[in-house]
């Protein structure tokens, strides 16, 4: 099975990713976990730290600079620029921006390729994306099975939601909108206003998630029994449960 | 270094920021992590600005929406940048004839209140940003090529960066010359801030502002930075007239010109005419 993350900046998509990694991951799934946003941030939420997360070695730089022999292969780029998080889940970082590019960034090993090109079967792909629709919007359809959209209740990450939305429906996607952060039935009635058409699962406001965030721990060692991770962990066995994409 | 009175009576009189010949241009961007407030700085900051009698372009090159209601004024239906470029038969986009930066802020921006004008890249759709692909060819063309239209020399241009590095990665923010680097109190958000800061200060050669935002109380502006490594310049607090400017859709700058938040920008406004003009 192959999953997206998508939405806008600080909605939550990269906690929601990890969280249910490591959920899949401790469930006995084997879970490669791509971080498809050229500002990584994937290795913090499942559980590396900060200063492990800076170290992961990007695929594209890693061809990039010379300091490898081309790797042909999507399994060799696992096996070579992949890193190790807890609960057995493998991390693979597509791009990192470090230096000023004076190319066009989306050439070489780009995320959406990448991520489209993980062998999928018998194990779950799951991919955190760039904030926007960019990746997703490049992303051919039929590659991947579902795309969790993730919108806190503030305006303008409903109306990014809302595009995910439809750029995922344009490429065959099932879509399910992770409603973040909501404190009260008008938050939840704001998301639901823009996206009720949709299957709508909800997060609760949880202070372990956000003080997870703070001090930069995967939400999931610092309280397995929170709220708001339970409800991830529950969204991951939903998803483990279901079909794969029927198209 | 002028204080900001200063700044203000010699922009009015013409006889010291704005006069031919001052290098007054003030080249800004507002990068780091989504959902930082990048948006409500830069809208702020660009009204901010404007009262105080600079000729404000700002630039929105986020694909999503954000930028429109900070500075007050409606999404455009269209993009108004649109109209600069034309595809001719089985060739590439390009600027229409005679079309050049100076040309593009008259005639393809938007007007805001003020006075400010603003140049958008073009949103992205279901089909990404194929609809307006001669809006991002000519958005191109026109941050590449800034430096040649010298009635810009005597504009603020700030810029509203889309979430991450990669716009400063990919040299789409030539025109930046101080990177006002926006960081909230928490670790995903100081790991995008020290990155931004690191590009900004060794590879492109530009000074970095650093900000502590949705700052509650003074722990913190401390988590921030001990987060980042570093001190910040300023703070912005924590402050929910932004929350309900953004659900009643206005400017927080028109709806609470008073509130914390606006006066914390006010600071901001000083401190960016410092480094920038000061030098």
């Amino acid at each position: 099975m192959r999953i997206a993350v998508a939405g806008k900046g600080g909605a939550g998509k990269t906690t929601v990713s990890g969280t249910i990694a490591r959920a899949l991951g401790r469930a006995g799934h084997e879970v490669i976990a791509v971080d498809a946003d050229v500002n990584p941030m994937l290795g913090i939420s499942l559980g590396l730290g900060m200063d492990d997360t800076e170290r992961l070695a990007a695929v594209r730089q890693g061809l990039d600079t010379g300091q490898t022999d081309h790797e042909p292969t999507i399994e060799g780029m696992l096996e070579r620029f992949g890193a190790d998080a807890p609960d057995g889940v493998r991390i693979l970082v597509a791009s990192r921006v470090d230096m000023p590019d004076s190319g066009c960034g989306c050439c070489a090993t780009t995320a959406d390729r990448l991520l489209g090109a993980v062998e999928s079967e018998g194990r779950t792909v799951l991919g955190d994306l760039e904030a926007g629709t960019g990746v997703l919007a490049r992303m051919k359809p039929g590659s991947l099975d579902v795309v969790l959209v993730v919108a806190n209740p503030a305006p303008k990450a409903i109306e990014v939601a809302r595009r995910a939305v439809e750029t995922a429906v344009a490429r065959d996607c099932r879509v399910i909108v992770v409603a973040n952060r909501v404190k009260d039935a008008e938050d939840l009635e704001a998301i639901r206003a823009v996206l009720g058409d949709q299957e709508i699962v909800v997060i609760c406001e949880d202070p372990i998630i956000s003080q997870a965030d703070a001090e930069g721990l995967a939400p999931i060692d610092l309280d397995a029994e929170a709220p708001g991770v339970l409800a991830l962990v529950a969204l991951g066995e939903r998803l483990a449960a279901a079909p794969a994409h029927a198209g | 270094m002028p204080d900001t009175a200063e700044l203000i009576r010699r922009s009015k009189t013409g006889s010291g920021v704005n006069a031919p010949g001052a290098d007054a241009r003030l080249w800004i961007a507002t990068a780091g992590k989504g959902g930082a407030g990048k948006s409500v700085l830069t809208g702020t900051l660009a009204r901010v600005l404007a009262r105080r009698g600079h000729r404000v372009l700002a630039i929105d090159s986020d694909t999503m929406p954000g930028l429109t209601q900070s500075l007050g004024v409606a999404e455009p239906e269209t993009c108004a940048l649109l109209g600069a470029a034309e595809k001719p038969e089985g060739g590439r986009w390009r600027l229409r004839p005679g079309v050049g930066p100076a040309r593009i802020v008259s005639r393809f921006t938007t007007q805001a209140p003020d006075g400010i004008r603003l140049l958008q890249l073009g949103k992205a759709d279901k089909d990404g940003l194929a609809p307006v692909a001669g809006a991002v060819s000519a958005f191109l063309d026109f941050v590449y090529r800034i430096n040649e239209a010298e009635s810009l020399r005597r504009w603020a241009i700030i810029g509203d960066l889309p979430a991450g590095p990669r716009h400063p990665g990919a040299g789409f923010s030539a025109y930046t010359r101080l990177y006002v680097v926006v960081v909230e109190p928490t670790s995903q958000s100081a790991l995008t801030g020290r990155r931004i800061a690191s590009l900004a200060r060794n590879h492109l050669g530009a000074d970095v502002l650093l900000v502590a935002s949705k700052v509650a109380n003074p722990a913190g502006r401390r988590r921030v930075e001990r987060l980042l490594g570093e001190p910040v310049d300023l703070e912005i607090p924590l402050d929910p007239a932004v929350v309900r400017a953004e659900r009643e859709e206005v400017a927080v700058f028109d709806a609470a010109p008073d509130a914390p938040v606006v006066r914390a920008v006010e600071r901001l406004a000083d401190a960016v005419q410092a480094r920038t003009l000061g030098r």
